[in-house]
């Protein structure tokens, strides 16, 4: 069953105030963005205007966002374990949506040697890897050909809709911090949901190395030779081309 | 297939390495009765390994077993125990375990598996790949000559970052009864890494992405959690801090809790200060410095953070950075270990033994370190670094070794407490070079043998902690009086238990100790002050039994023996009581099957009892009193020559002891006159098969008669 996925005002009104969100796109010259032009978008209500059903794509921002203090990680992976034992009633690390695991024993780039090398057997830092609640275009939402990743109502986090999610892991593709995990067992994605604002992996970890905090974008930080997304559907690659006009051009969508 | 429980993932797995064959077999079915730990380990060799097999035999086995909670986030599980035929113990390997934490254990569990059983020998050098459902017997021959830390990088590239690895070093392939295995850098096994090597089996690789189910409420499971942390102390359970802050009532400076706000792990990039509330939960992880509590209080400035195992908040390896060591021995300037292994190094040297802030004795434990955790060569609980001393100080070695062997070793370095030295004779053990290195790679038992050095110029000398069967004391009269006695008197190698101590140390007062013990125990009389004892009572022995199958227990749940049990906390709202059946709690939220601590204690005797029973048929002999049970003269003994049950002295008395090991075996059901169970006891224990075996080889006290 599909829920109403056209764009409400309230929804875009809060999408042009959020943080950070216009100006970021504004300087990357993506798109001359507007109140005007939300305003319109909202009147017309042009999420389904279009008629393919292409999903339009924009959350509000979340309320709050993890911070990892790798210097104080001590690789206990409790917070892991806080992740799926508390909300999934299982002690299962790949399927924590705060990742200690992978880093370790050798930090993310692996067990290379030399000096660089992180992790127990390196230099004893591991990085931790947490959701970042990306702003809009939030990469692994706008992967989901289903739609099923949605701001959750209460923090805004970006959260899986088991109910709507069919496994096909494009969502785990699109990340590019690698923070989508799989439920194997019920054959479905899932990612930090912030715990209804209280994160369980936060309050798990005996030396501070987790912080709640008010949202701020870290999408732009990582490893630079990950695109931004990695792979858009082309359902939803159309929906894209309503807002990200080509330079010079008007969208053949725009009245 | 569809999960029915909580708490054990299903399955044993086991590996024949001389056929090759890798079949699986139902845990509950199979093992439930003993749990996990050495219980799955004494069934197999009490079942498969018949009395008189060797340990390097193709025959004995080797069982990698966790326990039920292992892999959970009930805080300080993590642990592996490993059992075979032990090739330390002297004057013949019986059945003993070794333990280690890091992160192997739980990732088995998350492959699947609740233990591994490793048998036969295989043709050439191999390595076990587990990756959940695929299990393959790889090729080692490229491996073999490598240290761990080689080894571990090489097979991780291989199967992915995330596995954990563990492996032996040169020691182990050498066959050394010293050898150890090691998993996650620092995280050993001792005595078992030559039984590896002896099946040609190089490393044991893990990958797993399943899950460990909690059968019972999640909120409930949640909360247990919680307030289990809000008992936890430091490292050992030590429930008060090593410095006096207005935060708590008590402290003790012979504490591990020494995480003081304005302490900082100075190496960390950058140092990370310790401040706040010493009882926040969000700040465990910084109470304990192993690091700081054995090298003083100048290696604050070389921890880069804590380390440890899976799910552990309490960090007892603690990484040190030590910059000087990369220029003056050639080694990294990275190490971690806690306790004895991190000691392991300084030792060796009479000068630095037991040193604090002594940049010397700091550098010879990084390349001690170093050394030992890449060669895989194992302590004995510090008897190896005692041994060398004392036949070096002793004179021995000059009368016993070869002239040119004798001159071959830098002494030179070793009477200028060198750490250089170490270059030299770490890998002369490891490598069992020359007659040196062989006696002391085979342990103590090797050195009497050898020389013809008789066992008593060891146990009459209370410097060496010799206390019996090629092993010396773990916790003994020094900490616990007759407990502590009675408890060292029972394994085939040193007594890796610590609930005792871990209660006579933890930090609080005498009068709150009692005060919890009289609840316990039943009488504020089952403890005294360490060195100064009281006569032998009942209800020591009945804290000796408790502190034994704790210990068991512990070992069979896959938790951490050197952290629980919990029967104290830092809570002075609970009058610092902790929790006695925190276990049995635990146990019944993950696996949805109601077990109080009475039942669960029961469990735990019966693992230790089948250890009983597999010492008497392996040895031959009922008479376990006269031929087991052994104390070294040495405790009874005291250097400055006070006497016995006076304040001041650890001295034991003769006739003391004897009434405590009679309460002991009283409070065991066994036979007083033997210290065997009877073959009733047996089968009240439900191991009523192993009571009538044993009556049938005439090795129960009444069939003897």
């Amino acid at each position: 069953m599909n829920k109403d996925r056209s764009i409400s005002s309230e929804w875009i009104e809060r999408a042009a105030k959020a943080s950070g969100w216009e100006a970021a796109l504004t300087r990357r010259g993506f798109l001359k963005l507007s109140g005007c032009a939300l305003a319109g978008l909202a009147f017309l209500n042009l999420g389904e205007a279009y008629g393919e059903n292409a999903p339009l794509v924009i959350l509000d921002s979340a309320q709050g966002v993890i911070l990892a203090d790798p210097t104080r990680c001590v690789a206990c992976g409790r917070c892991e374990l806080a992740c799926t034992e508390y909300n999934d009633g299982r002690a299962q690390p790949s399927l924590a949506r705060i990742k200690i695991a992978r880093a370790v024993n050798f930090g993310l780039a692996g067990p290379t040697g030399g000096e660089a090398m992180h992790g127990d057997w390196g230099d004893g830092l591991v990085v931790q890897g947490v959701c970042r609640q990306c702003p809009h275009p939030v990469p692994c939402a706008t992967a989901c050909p289903q739609n099923a990743i949605i701001a959750d109502p209460q923090t805004g986090a970006r959260v899986v809709d088991a109910a709507q999610c069919l496994g096909c892991r494009l969502c785990q593709q699109a990340c590019p911090w690698g923070m989508i995990a799989f439920d194997e067992q019920a054959g479905v994605a899932a990612k930090c949901t912030l715990c209804h604002g209280r994160p369980k992996c936060v309050e798990a970890c005996p030396a501070a190395a987790l912080r709640y905090v008010p949202w701020r974008d870290l999408s732009r930080d990582g490893s630079p030779t990950r695109p931004t997304l990695s792979v858009v559907p082309p359902e939803t690659a159309k929906a894209c081309l309503d807002c990200h006009v080509t330079a010079g051009t008007k969208s053949a969508k725009e009245p | 297939m569809a999960v029915s429980s909580g708490g054990f993932v299903g399955k044993v797995l086991r590996v024949d390495l001389s056929t090759g064959k890798i079949t699986t077999e139902n845990t509950r079915e199979r093992y439930a009765a003993l749990l996990g730990g050495a219980g799955i380990g004494y069934r197999v060799l009490w079942d498969e390994v018949p009395a008189g097999t060797g340990p390097f035999d193709a025959a004995n086995k080797l069982v990698f077993a966790t326990g039920p909670l292992v892999g959970t986030s009930v805080p300080c599980n993590g642990r592996a125990t490993i059992t075979t035929l032990f090739p330390t113990c002297w004057p013949k390997p019986l059945v003993g375990s070794g333990h280690m934490g890091g992160h192997f254990a739980a990732k088995l569990k998350y492959a699947g598996y609740d233990a591994l059983i490793v048998e036969g020998k295989a043709d050439k050098p191999v390595w076990l790949m587990i990756r959940n459902a695929r299990v393959e017997i790889r090729d080692a021959r490229h491996l073999w000559g490598s240290g761990i830390r080689r080894t571990t990088l090489a097979i991780s590239q291989e199967l992915g970052p995330d596995c954990v690895v563990a492996a032996i070093g040169q020691a182990g392939e050498n066959l050394a009864p010293m050898g150890m295995v090691i998993n996650s850098v620092s995280h050993s096994a001792g005595g078992v890494g030559g039984v590896m090597g002896g099946k040609n089996l190089k490393a044991v690789a893990v990958q797993g992405s399943g899950a460990v189910r909690i059968a019972g409420d999640k909120a409930a499971w949640e909360a247990l959690v919680k307030f289990h942390l809000s008992i936890l102390g430091a490292n050992n359970q030590h429930v008060v801090p090593s410095f006096p802050t207005p935060q708590a009532e008590y402290y003790n400076p012979a504490s591990r809790w020494v995480g003081q706000p304005g302490k900082r792990w100075g190496a960390a990039k950058p140092p990370v200060e310790l401040a706040g509330n010493i009882h926040d939960p969000n700040s465990i992880a910084f109470r304990t410095n192993s690091a700081v509590y054995f090298l003083g209080d100048e290696a604050w400035k070389y921890t880069v953070r804590g380390n440890g195992c899976t799910a552990c908040p309490i960090r007892c390896h603690t990484m040190l950075k030590m910059p000087s060591v990369t220029a003056k021995y050639g080694i990294p300037d990275m190490g971690q270990n806690t306790c004895v292994a991190l000691m392991f190094g300084r030792s060796f040297f009479k000068q630095l033994a037991g040193k604090k802030n002594n940049e010397a004795a700091m550098e010879a434990c990084m390349v001690g370190m170093h050394l030992a955790d890449d060669l895989g060569l194992w302590s004995n609980y510090g008897q190896l670094q005692r041994d060398l001393r004392k036949l070096y100080e002793g004179g021995y070695l000059k009368a016993k070794l070869g002239s040119k062997e004798y001159a071959s070793i830098p002494w030179d370095k070793y009477d200028s407490a060198d750490p250089a030295f170490l270059l030299d004779l770490i890998p002369r053990i490891a490598n069992r070079q020359g007659e040196l290195g062989d006696v002391l790679s085979r342990g103590t038992g090797a050195i009497f043998d050898h020389w013809s050095i008789p066992e008593s110029a060891w146990a009459k000398d209370h410097t060496t902690t010799y206390w019996k069967m090629g092993h010396p004391k773990h916790h003994a009269n020094e900490d616990d009086g007759q407990c502590g006695v009675i408890i060292n008197t029972q394994y085939n190698r040193d007594a890796q238990c610590h609930s005792h101590t871990n209660f006579v140390r933890n930090g609080l007062p005498l009068e709150v100790q009692k005060k919890l013990a009289a609840a316990i125990w039943g009488s504020p009389d089952a403890l005294d002050a360490p060195g100064d004892y009281t006569p032998a009572n009942v209800h020591k022995a009945q804290r000796a039994k408790w502190s034994l199958l704790r210990k068991e227990l512990h070992d069979a749940l896959g938790v951490c023996n050197w952290m629980g049990p919990w029967a104290a906390s830092p809570l002075r709202e609970r009058g610092y009581a902790g929790d006695d059946s925190l276990e049995s709690k635990f146990l019944s939220l993950a696996t949805g099957q109601t077990m109080d601590r009475e039942e669960l204690d029961r469990v735990a005797e019966r693992i230790f009892t089948l250890h009983r029973a597999l010492t008497i048929r392996d040895m031959g002999r009922v008479d376990m009193r006269a031929a087991h049970d052994i104390v070294p003269p040495w405790v009874f003994e005291d250097p400055s020559g006070k006497a016995a049950l006076t304040k001041g002295t650890i001295r034991m008395d003769p006739a003391d002891i004897a009434k405590a090991m009679d309460y002991f075996y009283e409070a065991m059901g066994w036979d007083k006159a033997t210290g065997a169970p009877s073959q009733a006891r047996y089968a009240e224990l439900g191991l009523a098969d192993v009571g009538e075996t044993l009556a049938a080889a005439k090795l129960t006290p009444e069939a003897a008669k």
